[in-house]
């Protein structure tokens, strides 16, 4: 068998034929990093969560957590306001419940609130208003049933609120969508777009690294001294060569 | 531009092969397991929300075996006393040191401990003041603690902080290492798809393909 040399010839091919393969992936990353660069983030970011309310409203009426007949077992109580009124937010084993703290009563998180809260993220009109069991791909980071709540804004925003508790979770527009469809292109999660520690994006980095490193190597080996004569210094130092 | 693309490949390996929940700490750190609470212990909320005022949210929280309202202040959270409503002292060194044991995960043993009322860049996100809890071990892992309530504000070691220096590598933003959009990650990347779109035109024609060759006009 022939004896390998690693000369730049060998380089060469291997950096060419390393290129044919994962050249795709390399050009995709150069152009949704491009493309992430330019999107401002502040507008991929989308609005900014109203602040909170302060609990403040008729407040000697407000239930102590022992009154409000839930029991024993209460692992977690949080006391806050959801449009325009005090609740509590009791949680037991798992499962959540939302209690008017007023009255202890059982507050449901339905289309009217949901429209409401998602109000005060939100001046422009409601088009829509929708309940998912699941959330998409727009709220993927949060779980639970969610309300979307769509506004006919510049930016087509839509509002995701907790169907559970109530809560803003997230706003995204039309910036943040074409933003996640680069960042999806960058990390190679098709589906679910959330990881970048996966096999296929781990042995595409591998690829695209070797590529980088033989080209970044082969650029030292495909000059010539001579190509850099316009270079003052250079050229000085040639002329000390030749007149040797 | 070539050293830039060589950088942005092993920073980006770097950031897809070590998997994000170790850069965040996660194994360092023990899911603490809180008993149901006692609710009888907490009054009504008008006495601290009186005593309070601005309060946002309030939570009954149990720490180091005492019941208290964890309040959500304009200026932060603070530990309320679950009847009267008093704030919490902030908490001690002795405290912290309990509260960061009960916290950690790993079996070393703390090398110090600082209160920090300006922060270093690694917590520049968070706002102070924070207790600074350095433990042993090759990786030097830190936890980050809230004065006021003890709570876990955040935790660092080697490889968050190895990939936070490959973020800033990435982005190119040397100073806060925050803003994607600079102009000289901007300029440099679309240099990089110039760059690679001439590496696919020179690779396509150096595959041997047959191609049609043109015709020369003969006179």
């Amino acid at each position: 068998m022939k004896k390998l040399r690693f000369t730049p010839l060998l380089f060469r091919r291997v950096h060419k034929w390393a290129g044919l393969v994962i050249g795709i992936q390399f050009i995709l990353w150069a152009v949704s990093g491009t493309a992430m660069a330019l999107l401002d983030s502040a507008e991929v970011a989308g609005r900014a969560a109203p602040s909170p309310q302060v609990i403040g409203n008729a407040a000697e009426t407000l239930l102590p957590p022992a009154r409000l007949g839930i029991g024993t077992g209460t692992d977690a109580l949080q006391l806050r306001m959801l449009a325009g009124k005090a609740v509590y937010e009791v949680r037991s084993k798992g499962s959540v419940r939302l209690l008017d703290a007023a009255t202890g009563a059982d507050v449901t998180v339905n289309a009217i609130l949901a429209r409401s809260v998602a109000r005060t993220a939100n001046g422009s009109e409601i088009t829509s208003v929708t309940r998912m069991a699941e959330p998409n791909l727009e709220s993927r980071d949060f779980s639970g049933p969610v309300w979307r709540v769509n506004f006919s804004d510049e930016v087509n925003s839509s509002v995701y609120i907790s169907a559970i508790t109530g809560e803003l979770l997230v706003s995204r527009g039309d910036t943040w969508r074409i933003w996640d469809f680069f960042w999806m292109l960058h990390n190679m999660d098709y589906a679910e777009r959330a990881s970048f520690n996966h096999p296929l994006i781990i042995a595409a980095g591998f690829g695209v690294l070797f590529v980088s490193t033989t080209g970044f190597y082969l650029l030292f080996k495909s000059f010539r001294r001579r190509e850099f004569r316009w270079v003052p210094f250079m050229k000085d130092d040639r002329k000390r060569i030749v007149t040797r | 531009m070539g050293l830039q693309v060589l950088l942005w490949t092993m920073t980006g390996f770097y950031m897809v092969v070590v998997h994000i929940d170790i850069i965040h700490g996660d194994h360092l750190v023990a899911e603490a397991k809180a008993g149901p609470l006692d609710l009888r212990q907490f009054g009504p909320p008008q006495a601290v929300l009186e005593r309070n005022p601005g309060i946002t949210a309030m939570s009954a929280v149990e720490v180091a075996g005492r019941t208290a309202w964890r309040v959500q202040l304009p200026q932060g959270v603070r530990l309320a006393d679950p009847a009267s409503g008093e704030l919490w002292k902030p908490l001690d060194d002795s405290a912290i040191r309990d509260a960061a044991k009960a916290y950690y995960a790993g079996s070393g043993p703390i090398v110090r401990t600082t209160l920090l009322n300006s922060l270093p860049q690694e917590v520049q996100a968070y706002g102070g003041p924070l207790w600074q809890v350095e433990f042993q071990g090759w990786a030097r892992p830190t936890l980050y603690l809230s004065p006021y309530t003890g709570e876990l504000v955040t935790k660092r070691h080697l490889l968050w902080r190895v990939f936070d220096f490959a973020w800033m590598l990435h982005i190119m933003d040397y100073d806060e290492r925050t803003d994607v959009n600079n102009p000289l990650l901007r300029v440099a990347t679309w240099s990089a798809v110039l760059m690679l779109t001439t590496g696919a035109w020179l690779l396509w024609w150096s595959l041997p393909l047959k191609r049609k060759k043109k015709k020369r006009k003969t006179a």
